[in-house]
């Protein structure tokens, strides 16, 4: 009898209520970051030929780079065994630097809003104590530096770490105290930094390795870090990076992959992907005669009003509209209206229809497989 | 910041339908990769956009509506 009352109570609560339930308490998540499977890779699996900083692979991490060499960033489905991961980061060095410039500088790093970071108390008497724990792995053995950059009050602290077998993968955990000095500003601006070095010219390196909180010193902030850039052997890979409160390191949390995408489009949403083929990606119309407009319906709120990126091969993209379609090379630009969860962009230079006609505008492939328009509000 | 600054090419202010000032188109060094900037000062590009301008010999295009 008892059994069949739970039956028939359980059967009443609908699946999506159970589901939110389940999300709500995931959203509360302990990870500071932020794609720590590296699992979302929404820009490219592999960017190449990289000399400049910028995000090329996995969502929300970004390479700093300097004078450090030529690399193949992407993900990668070599991972630890027997640990739940699928996807990790790879660092590929395919043009080597073994003469460091004193600016040279390679890392991978996660910018972090403040006004996601409060709870950490910092700049007050109980600030919290941070863990950092990962998997990395590398040919090149020796000494690593990780640091937290406290970019709103100009402070920082780094510790090392040693990869002590080569091509051999290992966890990590380090420990970072609280800081009672410099509050974290409470906004969406970029607060805190949580860096990988790779590579570190003597600027940052010249002086003795900062491991306590200190006002920015730039030669201390990464002394000891071996050259990742001196042979076109090395790659380094790194997975399930987790920052959280406390001293201690727990389980790495994983995430739903669409739970992980959403707090990824908060910072990137491509309107057009590289991976995109012969596909609809956004309808439009002709508000003159000379001027497709496209709205775009944001996923998410967007951290900011995001920058449009596009870089696309002559008519590779199509508005199709009465029974014709006309031929796009990109040259869209952002019309300043909408609001948070709304934009538009629009075309006056490919655009030649009759105002009022609505469209639908397609990446046309295979020739121009590799042009894209994006949204970016990284920090 | 930096390199975000070293990158910018050329900066165009845009005009809507309406004749505002709306964004601004940006091309960058080495790469044919376009941009189109938000008045926006919280994003990254738009700070980096008022860096590179307040650098001497550097000049925001402005076509007129």
């Amino acid at each position: 009898m008892a059994l069949t009352r739970i039956a028939n109570i359980a059967s009443t609560i609908p699946d999506d209520s159970i589901a939110n339930v389940k999300m709500a308490n995931i959203v509360q998540s302990k990870n500071i970051l932020i794609n720590g499977d590296m699992s979302v890779a929404q820009r490219s699996t592999s960017a190449s030929s990289i000399t400049s900083g910028g995000y090329h692979a996995c969502d929300r991490w970004k390479e700093d780079m300097t004078s450090g060499g030529t690399w193949t960033i992407s993900q990668s489905t070599t991972v630890p065994t027997g640990q739940g991961f699928a996807t990790s980061l790879k660092m590929d060095c395919t043009t080597a630097n073994g003469s460091l410039s004193a600016n040279s500088e390679l890392m991978v790093q996660q910018r972090l809003e403040g006004q996601n970071l409060q709870y950490l108390k910092k700049g007050t008497a109980n600030a919290e104590s941070t863990t950092l724990s990962f998997w990395v792995r590398s040919n090149k053995t020796g000494t690593y530096i990780c640091e937290l950059q406290d970019v709103d009050n100009t402070r920082q602290i780094s510790k090392s770490y040693t990869i002590s077998v080569a091509d051999t993968w290992e966890k990590k955990t380090i420990t970072f105290p609280g800081d009672t000095t410099g509050a974290l500003d409470n906004n969406n601006a970029r607060s805190l930094d949580c860096s990988f070095y790779l590579v570190a010219g003597s600027d940052l390196s010249s002086g003795t390795l900062s491991t306590t909180w200190t006002a920015k010193t730039d030669a201390n902030r990464a002394v000891g870090q071996v050259n990742l850039a001196d042979s076109t052997s090395n790659e380094w890979y790194i997975t399930g990076v987790q920052l959280e409160a406390g001293d201690t390191a727990s389980e790495f949390e994983f995430l739903p992959y669409g739970l992980n995408l959403e707090r990824c489009l908060r910072y990137f949403y491509p309107i057009i992907s590289i991976s995109d083929t012969n596909n609809l990606n956004a309808f439009g119309y002709y508000y003159a005669s000379g001027n497709i407009k496209i709205p775009i319906r944001l996923p998410t709120q967007m951290r900011t009003t995001p920058t449009l990126s596009q870089d696309v091969d002559t008519d590779a993209l199509r508005f199709y509209r009465d029974a014709t379609y006309d031929g796009l090379s990109g040259n869209f630009a952002l019309d300043g209206n909408g609001t948070g969860r709304y934009l538009s962009i629009y075309n006056t230079t490919d655009a030649s229809g009759t105002a009022g006609q609505a469209g639908q505008l397609y990446k046309y492939t295979p020739t121009q497989a590799d042009s894209y328009i994006w949204l970016s509000a990284e920090l | 910041m930096i390199n975000k600054i070293i990158m910018i090419n050329t900066v165009t202010k845009n005009y809507n339908e309406n004749n505002e000032f709306c964004s601004y188109q940006v091309t960058h060094v080495n790469s044919k990769v376009v941009t189109s900037v938000p008045l926006d000062e919280a994003n990254t590009d738009y700070q980096a956009i008022q860096e590179w301008a307040a650098i001497d010999g550097n000049n925001i295009i402005d076509n007129g509506a």
